[in-house]
């Protein structure tokens, strides 16, 4: 099967082909030899790489906009209410959000520290896309399979705590402030059982690529039934790393206005808040691939539909706990991360490294 | 009570069963009943309830009955009921109540207080307008085609029979055992008679008492009062130059 780079590369070679053609009609040596600079080998990946990253990008976010709509909905069906009604089933809900926040005026406060307060945001949302590349929707439709992809993702995902503490830092504003440290306190405090069900994972599986750790599922048993104790940590943990009730306390809106991005205004808000459930998309997409077998399935549809197919179906449960709880405390969810959950992801691991022993795969 | 010493009684409080398990339960049977059936929530603009009978929306008038007595622009709470002059279809002018809807909070006191059930509550409920000159109504417009049902009845129970149990009973509007009267202070009377003109009901007229004027030979004359016709406007009282009448109130 033809993987979405072959695809391209072969687009463009035939595009830069036709440039070249163009250029050599013209009889200037200059043109000529830069079209014979454009169909050499770098050129030519370096354009695939622009191109598959481009429409990938745009594939996940328009699948990350889906998750808004469908929580929208969900949550409205959870609450007896119909939800967003704005065209087709609500569904442009989300673009009429969009265009608004865009024609919104950048408001920056008077005394905060203008180049963090840009940078902060900028760090942030760039970490949320560079970690869309690291999530493959097939082993035919991605944009890098490293060997080392999930430490990269993970690493990637490692740096959002830091910019939101800087950016509630930056705002200058006491609420701002207060949202930073706690989601400081409380992505660390998860980030540690969740990164350890991932290495249960890893030590399973042996592989740190998704597409190794995919196939090794396919080989031999979906991940959630003999990890079902990390399988749990982990979608806790993700809660809780997305920011959503019962764990949403750096953006709760009933003590702390938005929390660390109450001072953002224009398409850097909007882009922040879609983050959040761009995050969350990621998550699952990370729940699925490491648990549920990813894009794994019988033939019948694309593997790519196996793929979004669980990952909606993770989310759902994502938007029933929401419906389904209240915001805890501070000190409750620290101590949950702390307490419950690092020895539950411990134990999960010493699980893992007994069934590598036992060679029971 | 420091957090740390605080004990849950109940399984419920705190617990990952009571505090997780049973609310997803709870929540995902709401999911199924609003899927399968169909969410509380109505589509206003295309669905609508079905208001109940005695729906009190803007009051309405249905004009041949009104005897402009006022009592609805002296009752109206929000003082948003306004006499104005009217063309009579018979001919002649007379005063006729001018609603502003824009004030008004639909409470329907001026169709329980109107004794004829002129003013009557209509489930009339959409007012919008562009501006506030158009809700503004004036009798014409505020014209409602009247159905049984849409009036207002007198329903109370009566102060003097508190004691007794104090039972609500529907009067008739022009029952003169529950409305006030009007009574006369009669050496004050100077027979100017122009409560007598001014009633809107006809129910003053003045008679002669038997007696004569000293210096002009002529009878006196009193207006006299009948109750069941007297819709308690008060504007005799209004209008009586020596302050000769007064309210006597029923209780």
């Amino acid at each position: 099967m033809a993987t979405l780079y072959t695809v391209l590369t072969d687009f463009t070679q035939w595009l830069m082909d036709l440039i070249a053609a163009i250029l050599d009609w013209t009889k200037l040596g200059i043109l000529s030899d830069l079209g014979d600079w454009l169909q050499s080998a770098p050129v030519v990946d370096f354009v695939t790489t622009l191109l598959v990253a481009v429409i990938y990008l745009i594939t996940v976010m328009m699948f990350a906009l889906c998750f808004i709509w469908q929580e929208r909905k969900f949550l409205g069906r959870f609450m007896d209410r119909r939800g967003t009604q704005v065209g087709v089933l609500g569904f442009f809900q989300n673009f009429a959000d969009g265009i608004k926040v865009v024609l919104k005026e950048h408001i920056v406060p008077k005394d905060s520290d203008h180049a963090l307060f840009e940078m902060a945001i900028f760090t942030y949302l760039a970490s949320t896309f560079m970690l869309f590349g690291c999530i493959p929707f097939s082993d035919n439709f991605y944009v890098i399979d490293v060997n080392l992809a999930v430490l990269l993702g993970i690493a990637i995902f490692a740096f959002g705590p830091f910019s939101i503490l800087v950016g509630g830092w930056a705002s200058n504003n006491k609420y701002t402030l207060i949202g930073g440290m706690r989601a400081a306190a409380q992505l660390i405090a998860l980030e540690i059982p969740l990164l350890l069900c991932v290495v249960s994972v890893v030590v399973l599986t042996g592989d740190l690529s998704f597409v190794g750790i995919v196939a090794w599922q396919e080989e031999n048993i979906w991940l959630i039934f003999p990890l079902c104790i990390g399988a749990l940590t982990f979608f806790i943990a993700a809660i809780g790393e997305s920011e959503r009730i019962p764990f949403d306390l750096p953006e709760a809106e009933a003590e702390l206005v938005e929390g660390w991005a109450t001072e953002y205004g224009d398409i850097r808000w909007g882009l922040q808040m879609a983050s959040d459930y761009f995050r969350a998309y990621i998550l699952c997409a990370l729940f699925t691939m490491l648990f549920l077998g990813g894009w794994a399935g019988p033939e019948f549809i694309w593997a790519e539909a196996w793929f979004l197919a669980k990952t909606f179906i993770v989310f759902f449960f994502f938007i029933w706990v929401r419906a389904a709880t209240v915001r805890i405390r501070t000190d409750q969810i620290l101590k949950l991360g702390w307490r419950r959950l690092l020895p539950l992801a411990v134990i999960n691991l010493l699980i893992a490294v007994a069934l590598k022993v036992a060679e029971v795969f | 009570m420091r957090i740390e010493e605080r004990t849950y009684t109940k399984a419920d409080h705190l617990r990952p069963t009571g505090y997780v398990l049973k609310s997803l339960i709870v929540t995902f049977k709401g999911l199924v009943r609003a899927t399968k059936n169909r969410p509380c929530t109505v589509l206003y603009p295309w669905e609508r309830l079905v208001y109940p009978d005695n729906y009190r929306g803007r009051p309405g008038i249905v004009l041949e009955r009104c005897i402009g007595c006022a009592r609805c622009a002296r009752d109206c709470p929000n003082r948003c009921i306004e006499m104005v002059e009217v063309e009579l279809p018979a001919g002649g002018k007379a005063k006729r109540p001018q609603v502003n809807v824009g004030r008004c909070m639909m409470c329907g006191n001026c169709a329980e207080t109107c004794p004829v059930n002129a003013m009557i509550v209509t489930p009339e409920f959409e007012l919008c307008s562009y501006s506030r000159a158009d809700l503004i109504f004036d009798p014409v417009k505020l014209q409602y085609p009247h159905k049984p049902g849409y009036e207002v009845n007198y329903e109370f129970a009566l102060l003097s029979e508190m004691k007794k149990g104090g039972e609500v009973r529907t009067y008739a509007k022009n029952d003169p055992n529950v409305h006030d009267n009007v009574v006369l202070d009669a050496p004050k009377c100077i027979s100017c008679s122009r409560c007598a003109k001014t009633c809107p009901a006809g129910a003053i007229e003045m008679a002669e008492t038997g007696e004569l004027n000293p210096k002009t030979k002529k009878p006196i004359k009193r207006p006299k009062f009948d109750t069941t016709k007297c819709v308690v406007c008060e504007q005799c009282i209004e209008v009586c130059p020596k302050s000769a009448l007064s309210i006597k109130e029923v209780l």
